[in-house]
């Protein structure tokens, strides 16, 4: 046990997360990290803040750099494919030409060999007259084929330039949903600060707070309460706010406010209340209390 | 706080991202790159120093991490650590062949310095924390010892020789500089 605490403490991790290491350390540290989950612990915390420490430099790149680089880079990747298939298409014509023009025997399969036989076809075998015909056909055939490798890169370009496309899209796509759900969200608390039915109830700062201020709205008819935030004390990240109902002077839970609430960026949604004459506010350990806490009351009003 | 971290992929979608990559699908690389790009050019821009080379670097970072990707190994790390080190690695490489082309092996402390001064003309991205919080929780010179072995390249015996100052202490600043960058992304 203590000899992980040594192994740690000697700064052999840092050394090996930086790159520093021979490739016989690196095996023996992956080693030792492999049998002991706290030495891996260690090195996996390591990583990730060198990691964070990288982001932490993110700089926005040169405009016009994704275009360039990913075309690059997608292209590069996939050229062995891009040979193959240009020498596929070689093979087919040669094999399509080949019995036409009673050549070769044995007409070799490799990519560069098909060509040969073609412009020696009319020496070899063919009358004079129609050396004219197949001169034309091999200037044709090779035209072509020129035209194809052309055709195929355009194709190659326009595919990856419709998958970075399709990306974009999707980025947008996503963007777009994202601010429909805040439109909806906006649109919801529109309606309950229009609705005649829920009622305002403002809640002042208590002395432990003399400058809070709060709102609840109550709708008696459906129960529904929710909570807007004018100003409330910032608290340390293990506490939280917690609604509460007061029924005929006995405390009902209403909820938790979130951070975001309790900062006074929106109006929240709390839980259901089927009577009450007064609200108030606690401070209680994140994630609420079954009991409030009086003494950290903040806020509080009647209907 | 995991927003601080630009690259907090939900472990299920960098497996998925591993995995088609891990089946060469081209148009993950697509991907990766919209998740990456930003985060590995800023550090090869760190070390590289120049908008040309550094996207030159990028390109062939992603070139490697394509056809090296075999070697990955999830059960040791993060994909982001394992890229983020291929192109520290390239980034190294580049500036050491610079400085063997200049025929000066070292650059001396005072230039490398005033470089990383003057290093940071580029825009900061505003959403992203860190690089201030960074810059508040850690003292100096933690901070230059840090920037060195990350940035420049330096082993630690190198920073030593270079700072005048013990090995054991650059062991013990770095050590204690990245404790205090851990409890930042806690």
């Amino acid at each position: 046990m203590e000899n992980f605490q040594e192994y740690i403490e000697s700064g052999i991790l840092e050394q090996y997360a930086l790159g520093e290491l021979s490739a016989v350390d690196q095996a023996a540290v992956e080693a030792q990290a492999a049998a002991h989950p706290e030495i891996q612990e260690e090195l996996q915390e390591v990583q990730a803040t060198l990691g964070f420490y990288a982001e932490a430099h993110a700089v926005t790149p040169p405009p016009g750099m994704r275009e360039r680089v990913l075309t690059n880079v997608l292209a590069h990747i996939a050229a062995p494919v891009a040979n193959n298939g240009l020498r596929t298409t070689v093979d087919a014509v040669a094999q399509t030409t080949s019995p036409s023009s009673r050549v070769a025997p044995a007409a070799p399969v490799a990519g560069e060999a098909v060509v040969r036989p073609m412009s020696s076809a009319p020496i070899a075998v063919a009358p004079a007259r129609s050396s004219g015909w197949a001169i034309a056909a091999s200037v044709a055939l090779l035209l072509s084929l020129g035209g194809n490798a052309l055709l195929y890169s355009n194709w190659k370009n326009t595919r990856s330039e419709l998958v970075a496309l399709q990306n974009e899209n999707s980025r947008f796509a996503t963007t777009t949903t994202v601010v429909e759900k805040q439109l909806g969200d906006l649109r919801q608390e529109n309606e309950v600060l229009r609705s005649d039915e829920f009622r305002a109830v403002a809640l002042a700062g208590t002395k432990t707070a003399p400058t809070a201020r709060a709102k609840v709205l109550f709708n008696a008819a459906t129960h529904k309460v929710y909570v807007d935030v004018r100003s409330l004390p910032a608290l340390p990240a293990d506490k939280q706010y917690q609604l509460w109902a007061l029924d005929k002077g006995k405390p009902v839970d209403a909820g938790v406010l979130t951070a975001a609430t309790a900062s006074g960026t929106g109006i929240q949604h709390m839980k259901d209340v089927a009577s009450a004459q007064t609200f108030a506010m606690t401070v209680e350990p994140a994630g609420g209390s079954v009991n409030p806490t009086l003494s950290t009351m903040t806020v509080v009003g009647n209907i | 706080m995991s927003d601080t971290s630009l690259i907090s992929l939900p472990p299920a979608a960098e497996a998925e991202l591993v995995r088609r990559l891990q089946a060469r699908d081209e148009s993950a690389m697509t991907l990766f790159y919209d998740r990456y790009s930003v985060a590995l050019y800023g550090v090869i821009f760190r070390i590289v120093k120049a908008e040309d080379e550094s996207e030159d670097v990028l390109q062939e970072a992603l070139i490697k991490i394509w056809h090296a990707f075999a070697s990955y190994d999830p059960g040791k790390g993060r994909l982001f650590t394992w890229v983020l080190n291929i192109c520290r690695n390239l980034s190294i490489d580049k500036i050491r062949s610079r400085q063997h082309r200049v025929g000066s092996r070292t650059q001396g402390l005072d230039d490398s310095l005033t470089a990383q001064r003057q290093a940071a003309p580029t825009v900061f991205r505003p959403e992203h924390i860190g690089i201030q919080e960074i810059t508040k929780k850690l003292i100096p010179e933690q901070r230059q010892i840090i920037d060195l072995l990350y940035f420049e390249g330096f082993t630690q015996s190198e920073v030593a020789e270079e700072l005048n100052i013990p090995l054991g202490t650059v062991k013990t600043r770095a050590r204690t500089a990245i404790k205090v960058l851990s409890k930042l992304i806690r």
